[in-house]
């Protein structure tokens, strides 16, 4: 207890080079602390479940997938022909509606991105939605009723509302990018819970399919997508023998010869997805995140050396009176760990709390994901890193200590 | 005062290399310390007394010879030894105090008592009576900065005893001091003599500083001279 005690006064020895060393160790744990959320977040995306396996099916040779909606129904079973074969335990369609609420123009505050999908598939197939506390999910469940009540219904995330200076309630027109010509008018019927899906918005299929075949009529001609309109159908099963099952299924079906389909593993599909930032995600991984924590090791070992160059007499000191070199060498240790540890686990324990609470999620679009939670483990993330960086760090300053010679130190010619 | 020797200095030669020239500092020097006395060590710049003062202390090895302190023999022991038996017998005084800044008087007093297995009700009760006994135990919670050159020294003399040590080693403890609080620190070591028969190691250049002691030894070239040359002093 004296010794930390003695740790504690010397770290205010000098309180603008702590708190100027503990300023680093903080900005340097904020933004590994963001890192490693997002890369932990993608690993369990992409790990594979050993229950409640998800499934996608896509087209096979194509990127981006654009199968024909009469695709939807077989698939949903599973394409289960015989009696003795599976079928899903659920499933879900997801049309990809790209617009804007400005005609001949996209930015940033008139930007949409939809998942047109069966509304009552939210709540037991969409990631996190589906294991929403009662309060969120009754709130959900609401808006939900709104849109099977009325096709035009729209729920859109907090942020995207946000964004587009909308309310619940309110009306939008979201003119197509991708569905070029197909004008979508909607009502705000709800919003998603903060997180994951802040920017996302969900439409009715039925609203799309049923202006795509408005288009026909208007046009006396199919729309160019309208045999191209379904991106993905994910199906859920009990486990990986039925997804292998279902699997089969697909791929003897005779149903699915142009365009022909294959079913992945929901994280193995991600994983496809995410390949297109491979570099970057190898990058933050593999570059920048050591990178931040060998830099936190210098800027440790920056401060740290200077004190003990400063401090030399006083250490000769504390050998004169009976400090062993080792007991010397802790309390160096110790201040730059317990700087480290502190300093390290504030940043990160404050930036869990900031980002999940206030800002709900980092932003950062990827795939599907368009902001990421942090993680739990960030809890602990701040003080392991403070105390390996700190270690790392100052152990070499702190085994100079061990050698400081009393009579060179005060050596004078008497 | 008693007449046994506590500190016994035997042939001890000090020698450094610089390069591949040997550098005499002390040379086969024989010194014996009876038990309570106040001894000063004199000589010019040069002449060895840090060198010997250090040796006696346990800081560094003689090159040749041995040194007792009591019953131990000092130059034949490891440096965590040392460094335990520095903490338990060899109370310091420097010239320049050395308090730790960041710690108030207390709390300087306290640090050698740290190492010792003391309950903190024991540990107060010492570090309060050297603070009393250097007459500080009003000023315990104040910081170096916050105290006097003499003031300091005070606590450095507070510091060297609260373990009651068999030795006290001054290293020109009046040296960065002006007359007045020369004078005072020097009565007081002059108390802890006499009252707690303490044996004092004072190195000096102030012949009247050397003049507090029961008896001056002086130094040069690295041996005990009996008479020395005045015009030596001079440049100290």
């Amino acid at each position: 207890m004296k010794f930390l005690m003695l740790i504690v006064k010397n770290l205010r020895r000098n309180l603008v080079r702590s708190m100027l060393t503990s300023a680093g160790v903080m900005v340097l744990v904020f933004v590994i602390t963001l890192i490693w959320s997002i890369l932990g977040f993608l690993d369990i995306a992409t790990s594979e479940k050993t229950s409640n396996f998800k499934g996608i099916v896509t087209e096979k040779w194509s990127i981006p997938s654009q199968m024909p909606f009469s695709y939807a129904a077989t698939l949903e079973n599973g394409a289960a022909r015989e009696e003795s074969d599976v079928k899903p335990i659920d499933s879900m369609t997801w049309q990809f509606f790209i617009g804007s609420t400005e005609k001949g123009t996209m930015g940033f505050n008139s930007f949409i991105f939809a998942f047109c999908m069966e509304p009552k598939k939210l709540l037991t197939m969409m990631d996190e939605l589906d294991s929403l506390p009662p309060g969120p999910r009754a709130e959900l469940d609401d808006a939900i009723k709104k849109m099977e009540g009325n096709r035009q219904g729209i729920i859109v995330g907090q942020k995207r509302l946000a964004a587009i200076e909308k309310k619940v309630g309110d009306r939008i027109k979201i003119f197509g990018t991708n569905y070029r010509d197909i004008e979508l008018e909607c009502e705000i019927v709800g919003t998603f819970p903060l997180g994951r899906y802040d920017n996302n918005t969900c439409i009715n299929r039925d609203y799309l399919n049923a202006s795509l075949e408005a288009y026909q009529a208007t046009n006396k001609k199919p729309h160019p997508l309208a045999n191209k309109t379904m991106n993905l159908v994910w199906v859920k099963v009990p486990n990986k023998d039925t997804f292998t099952q279902v699997s089969s299924q697909i791929d003897k079906s005779p149903m699915f010869a142009s365009p022909p389909v294959k079913i992945e593993t929901a994280s193995s599909g991600v994983s496809n997805f995410l390949a297109a930032y491979k570099d970057l995600l190898t990058i933050l991984r593999w570059v920048l995140a050591p990178s931040i924590i060998a830099t936190l090791a210098v800027v440790i070992s920056n401060a740290i050396s200077i004190s003990v160059r400063e401090r030399r007499k006083e250490m000769a000191v504390l050998k004169v009176i009976g400090f062993q070199p080792n007991q010397i060498m802790f309390l160096v240790l110790g201040e730059a760990i317990f700087l480290g540890v502190v300093a390290g686990s504030v940043s990160s324990i404050g930036t869990y709390f900031f980002v999940n609470k206030v800002l709900g999620g980092i932003p950062f679009p990827i795939a599907f994901f368009s902001s990421f939670p942090v993680l739990d483990g960030a809890l602990w993330w701040g003080a392991a890193i403070g105390f390996v960086t700190s270690f790392a760090g100052s152990i070499l300053p702190a085994l100079s200590t061990r050698s400081i010679k009393v009579v060179d130190v005060f050596s004078k010619v008497a | 005062m008693a007449t046994e020797a506590i500190v016994r200095v035997s042939h001890v030669s000090r020698y450094f290399k610089r390069g591949s020239e040997r550098v005499n500092v002390l040379n086969e020097l024989d010194l014996d310390v009876p038990e309570g006395q106040f001894l000063a060590l004199m000589g010019p710049s040069g002449s060895g007394k840090t060198t010997l003062l250090n040796l006696i202390a346990g800081l560094d090895t003689p090159s040749e010879g041995e040194i007792w302190v009591g019953d131990r023999c000092v130059s034949k022991m490891t440096e965590a030894q040392l460094a335990r038996w520095r903490n338990e017998h060899v109370g310091f005084v420097f010239q320049f105090y050395h308090l730790l800044p960041v710690l108030t008087a207390y709390e300087n007093v306290e640090l050698p008592l740290l190492l010792l297995p003391l309950s903190a009700k024991k540990r107060r009760e010492q570090v309060m009576t050297a603070l009393e006994l250097v007459g500080l135990n009003d000023r315990n919670s104040h910081i170096p900065s916050q105290l006097s050159g003499g003031q300091q020294q005070r606590v450095g003399i507070a510091r060297a005893i609260v373990t009651d040590p068999t030795l006290i080693v001054a290293d020109e403890p009046t040296g960065d001091l002006d007359a007045k609080s020369a004078h005072e620190i020097l009565d007081l070591l002059n108390v802890l003599q006499r009252s707690l028969n303490k044996t004092i190691l004072m190195v000096t250049h102030d012949l009247r500083a050397a003049r507090r002691a029961d008896r001056i030894q002086h130094l040069d070239k690295g041996r005990l001279v009996d008479q020395p040359d005045e015009a030596l002093y001079e440049a100290g």
